[in-house]
């Protein structure tokens, strides 16, 4: 299935972590995602559009979050996303697996 | 993409309705594209997001994410597969037809092979069933019932004509005696009603009846309130007490009643002689089908031991125990299994034949696909979007293969009895339409895998660089040569099948039958048999019928006759004959009874050979005389004269004087004459005439002489049959010769049948030349340009392409030859006097695909010998 992921260098499916995770808060539209991840991760997490949009796409497919248009802070339309029920729990999921995963690179890392 | 199974319900079903509205979808991205690109040019939001990738990308990749990429891509390799069809009507024409032609007759052969052989028979456990081989008496039914420890036996006996009486016009059908468990042992039961009950075999109990559901219908009307009601089964009532369910078809598909097989040991003759019946059994629990073999032959060895007359010692000394399914298809499995190669071979011909087909478009097609290549397409897109082709042709010609195939199969099931069980219904179903679409992908892949490689193979740069379309590698054009030389040798084989079969079809026509079936009407008149028991009155009747056939205005002469040649009917006789020992190994030579009236022999042309024919005076109170066949003259009394020898039926008292010695007649079949354990023919005048069990036959038929037979004299001839008696059914008027016809109609239609696989494939194999020829000049083009303007002569081009396409031919003749050698063994069965390594036919094969070859490649030929040397130049 041509879904090949090009989450720059981030790991392979964090992305859909990441954007899940700032959902938590409230609704977001796709550029406030974004800044919000640049902000909180100090400049470090820079999100492009060619990964951002169909990473959103692909939760908006699996039915982990929903879609919705609204105003913008600038009275712009703009598309907002929400966790649904499911997301939250894929959240929860990915988390888990995620900080497992790191726990096991850092235990290799500091191996003697 | 995974997920939990939820998940990817979710996704699929979004994707679903995300087909109906992705114009929206697309919009909607858009904007929200344009909204973000716009926020980073106002560098609102504090943090400052930079552009950051492609948005070109990013829109790919979210509409790839909404469809079913692998549908779409295959639909549109379909699209621009339809658009080269257009393109190449003719080529697509002929792929397609001549798919459908090997898919549909595939089709229909496997739905006959699955129905008949591999679908097991529609009985509870079928494959616990088992037929005793060798017919038995019916001392033997109760025999192997009381002494089989691994079987259950029953007998159902093979089927014979009853008159049906007082229930409507009186007519003839088929039916079974059968012993009262028959229903048990094959598992299965009726459908209304009851079976027989144990001890309906008894006589005074048996005057029971079941029938069959299409009797049920035809006759009754579906009334369910006929069961209990009498009816007259050869002038006997019976209750019907059971109806059978629609399909029920045994011991053959022609069956309408069932009646219980009297056991009666102090019938000597019904119990000892007459009618012999095949048992089948059903496997005990926990005994297998070896220990049932094991069991028969000892169990057959005892049982010849306690007839009361002797018998062969070798009498049944081959029984076994087969399944019964094998036994019921007989002799039509190796006729299945030899037309469903045959049709697998016009498939796999089809098959070459589009491979080559496509082979050579691949290769005109090099520049458009170097093209795609270049534009970024992998190798694997292009040998997909290549192969799609070829399935999407296949699987067109897999529809037109199904439409073709219902028709295919009426013709292939008239090659089989029709009294073959379950024959009848069968259709193509939706597990043949299946399999057809499987066939066709495999043959779509199989026919495309090569083009498509070939084409894969495309060196990008110097294809495009020179322009050229011919820089085929030699291997693909060698690949091509091989199919048609493959073509040309599964045509080979089909062609000697055919040409076999024919020479055997001229073979019988030509047999000496004996009698001249020319100008001779036949009507069957069958009173009950009780009609017969008082003779008078039997002889009277066909006194009156032969003496007013005679009086009808163009008939020449009448006669009655037991049995007509080729009518299918097979009476015999055990005989004791004066001067000749019986011996253990032959008790009791068999005779063909012929009960026939003095005119016979004159009717039917049948030539006196010694002594006299019979006569008028050859009555029921004269002297006991008989006529015999030469084949009987020369068995009995070998350099003898046969005329004043003393003859008997082995159940009889009287000895007959031999009269006279006719010439033999092909009496059962057209093929042999005779079964070879019958050892000829005995006539003797119908006044006279007794069967084995002493009574007169009273089933006969009328023959007429006619000046020719025309539909006036038939229906007179008829008529006066009909007139004499209301409660004797009378068969239609038959020409003699549409008898003789008929009794070869499945071998003549298998002939047919492999005539038309022959023609499809010598027309496909010249299709394949052709095209291979074609497509070699059109190659060579600037070759023969440069050899004609060095001076070559047209004679000298035209040579050389004929020279090019018959050696690819003869290459295929020889495998063919070797191959036809090799298989037209399993073929003896169906042939006459032909070997099947026939020089002739071979020869024959030989000079007709040589013709075919020569004059497919002419074409070509002569167009690359027309070539004009300075517009093919200037063109490259």
């Amino acid at each position: 299935m041509g879904a090949s992921k090009r989450t720059s260098e981030l790991l392979p499916g964090t992305l859909d972590l990441l954007i899940l995770r700032s959902l938590v808060s409230g609704p977001k539209h796709g550029y406030a995602i974004a800044s919000r991840l640049k902000q909180v991760s100090d400049e470090v997490l820079q999100v492009g559009e060619s990964s951002l949009y169909p990473a959103l796409q692909r939760l908006l497919l699996n039915g982990w979050v929903k879609a919705e248009w609204g105003a913008s802070e600038n009275n712009r339309r703009a598309r907002y996303y929400s966790l649904t029920a499911s997301g939250k729990k894929q959240l929860v999921l990915e988390r888990d697996e995620f900080a497992r995963m790191v726990e096991a690179i850092q235990k290799v890392l500091s191996m003697a | 993409m995974k997920g939990s199974l939820r998940t990817r319900l979710t996704r699929m079903g979004r994707r679903a309705m995300a087909y109906w509205r992705r114009d929206q979808l697309h919009r909607e991205l858009e904007e929200e594209l344009a909204f973000h690109l716009e926020q980073i040019e106002a560098g609102e939001g504090g943090s400052g997001l930079a552009q950051f990738g492609n948005a070109t990308l990013a829109r790919e990749e979210c509409r790839e994410m909404w469809s079913y990429m692998s549908l779409e891509r295959i639909l549109q390799d379909l699209r621009y597969a339809v658009r080269m069809y257009r393109r190449t009507p003719a080529f697509t024409a002929v792929s397609i037809l001549s798919l459908a032609l090997g898919i549909g007759g595939t089709a229909a052969m496997l739905s006959l092979v699955n129905s008949l052989l591999l679908r097991p028979l529609p009985y509870s456990h079928p494959e616990r069933l088992l037929r005793i081989t060798g017919i038995f008496p019916r001392a033997g039914v109760r025999y192997f019932q009381e002494q089989s420890r691994t079987m259950e036996v029953a007998a159902v006996s093979a089927g014979s004509d009853f008159n049906l009486t007082g229930s409507g016009s009186a007519v003839r059908i088929t039916g079974s005696r059968a012993s009262p468990n028959f229903l048990s042992v094959l598992g299965t039961s009726v459908a209304m009603g009851r079976s027989f009950r144990p001890g309906e075999e008894t006589p005074g109990r048996d005057s029971v009846v079941i029938i069959s559901h299409d009797l049920w219908r035809d006759r009754f009307a579906s009334d369910p309130t006929v069961l209990g009601r009498v009816i007259q089964i050869d002038g006997v009532g019976r209750e019907v007490v059971g109806i059978m369910p629609a399909g029920f078809a045994y011991p053959s598909a022609q069956g309408r009643i069932w009646i219980p097989m009297r056991l009666d040991p102090s019938n000597f003759v019904e119990y000892w002689g007459t009618e012999f019946v095949p048992l089948i059994g059903r496997l005990r629990d926990g005994a297998t089908p070896g220990e049932a073999r094991q069991e028969v032959p000892p169990l057959v060895a005892q049982f010849r031991g306690t007839f009361p007359y002797p018998m062969a010692r070798d009498w049944n000394a081959d029984s076994t125990a087969i399944p019964l399914q094998q036994d019921i298809l007989g002799d039509s499995r190796g006729k299945l299994i030899i037309l469903l190669s045959s049709v697998a071979l016009v498939l796999l011909i089809a098959c070459a034949n589009v491979a080559s087909l496509l082979l050579s478009r691949a290769t005109t097609r090099r520049r458009e696909i170097a093209l795609r290549a270049a534009l970024g397409a992998g190798q694997m897109r292009i040998v997909r979007q290549l192969l799609t082709e070829s399935v999407g042709l296949a699987l067109a010609g897999a529809v037109f293969g199904v439409l073709l195939g219902t028709a295919a199969l009426a013709i292939f099931k008239s090659l089989l009895p029709r009294s073959l069980p379950g024959l009848e219904p069968i259709a193509i179903d939706w597990q043949i339409v299946a399999a057809a679409g499987v066939l066709a992908l495999l043959t779509g892949v199989i026919s495309g895998l090569a083009p498509a490689l070939s084409a894969a193979q495309v060196d990008l740069a110097r294809t495009i660089k020179t322009g050229s379309q011919k820089a085929s590698s030699g291997f693909w054009t060698r690949v091509r040569g091989l199919l048609v030389a493959g073509e040309v040798a599964l045509t080979i084989v089909l062609l000697v099948s055919a040409g076999l079969l024919l020479r055997s079809l001229y073979q019988l026509s030509q047999v000496d039958l004996g009698f001249d079936p020319a100008h001779v009407l036949t009507v069957q008149v069958s009173p009950n048999p009780s009609y017969c028991t008082q003779r008078d009155r039997c002889i009277a009747l066909y006194d009156r019928l032969v003496e007013r056939a005679a009086g009808i205005a163009g008939v020449r002469a009448a006669a009655a006759a037991n049995a007509v040649p080729l009518d299918g009917q097979l009476p015999l006789i055990p005989v004791n004959v004066e001067d000749y020992p019986k011996t253990v190994d032959h008790p009791a030579p068999m005779l063909w009874f012929g009960a026939v009236s003095p005119e016979y022999f004159g009717v039917l042309r049948i030539p006196l050979l010694a002594g006299r024919y019979l006569t008028r005076a050859d009555n029921a109170r004269a002297s006991a005389v008989a006529v015999v066949s030469a084949a009987a003259a020369k068995h009995f009394w070998p350099n003898q004269n046969a005329v004043g020898k003393h003859i008997k039926a082995s159940s009889g008292q009287d000895w007959r004087t031999v009269v006279g010695v006719v010439g033999d007649v092909r009496q059962y079949s057209l093929s042999q004459g005779l079964p070879s354990f019958v050892g000829g023919a005995l006539y003797v005048p119908y006044s006279q005439a007794a069967g084995e069990d002493g009574r007169m036959p009273a089933a006969m038929t009328l023959l007429a002489g006619v000046g020719s037979e025309d539909l006036r004299v038939a229906n007179a001839f008829r008529q006066l049959a009909v007139e004499q008696d209301p409660n004797v059914p009378v068969g239609r008027a038959q020409a003699l010769e549409e008898m003789v016809t008929g009794s070869i109609g499945d071998f003549r239609s298998t002939m047919r049948v492999f005539l038309g696989f022959a023609a499809s494939a010598i027309l496909l194999a010249a299709v394949g030349i052709y095209g291979l020829m074609s497509y070699w000049v059109s190659q060579r083009l600037y070759e023969i340009a440069l050899r004609v303007a060095m001076g070559a002569s047209r004679r000298r081009i035209l040579s050389l392409i004929l020279g090019q396409g018959l050696q690819v031919t003869a290459l295929g003749m020889l495998a063919g030859i070797l191959a036809a050698l090799a298989l037209t063994r399993f073929l003896a069965a169906l042939l006459y006097q032909v070997a099947a390594t026939d020089f002739l036919t071979y020869a024959m094969v030989v000079g007709v695909v040589s013709g075919v070859a020569v004059l497919a490649t002419a074409f070509p030929a002569w167009r690359a010998a027309r070539v004009d040397p300075l517009k093919s130049l200037r063109a490259e």
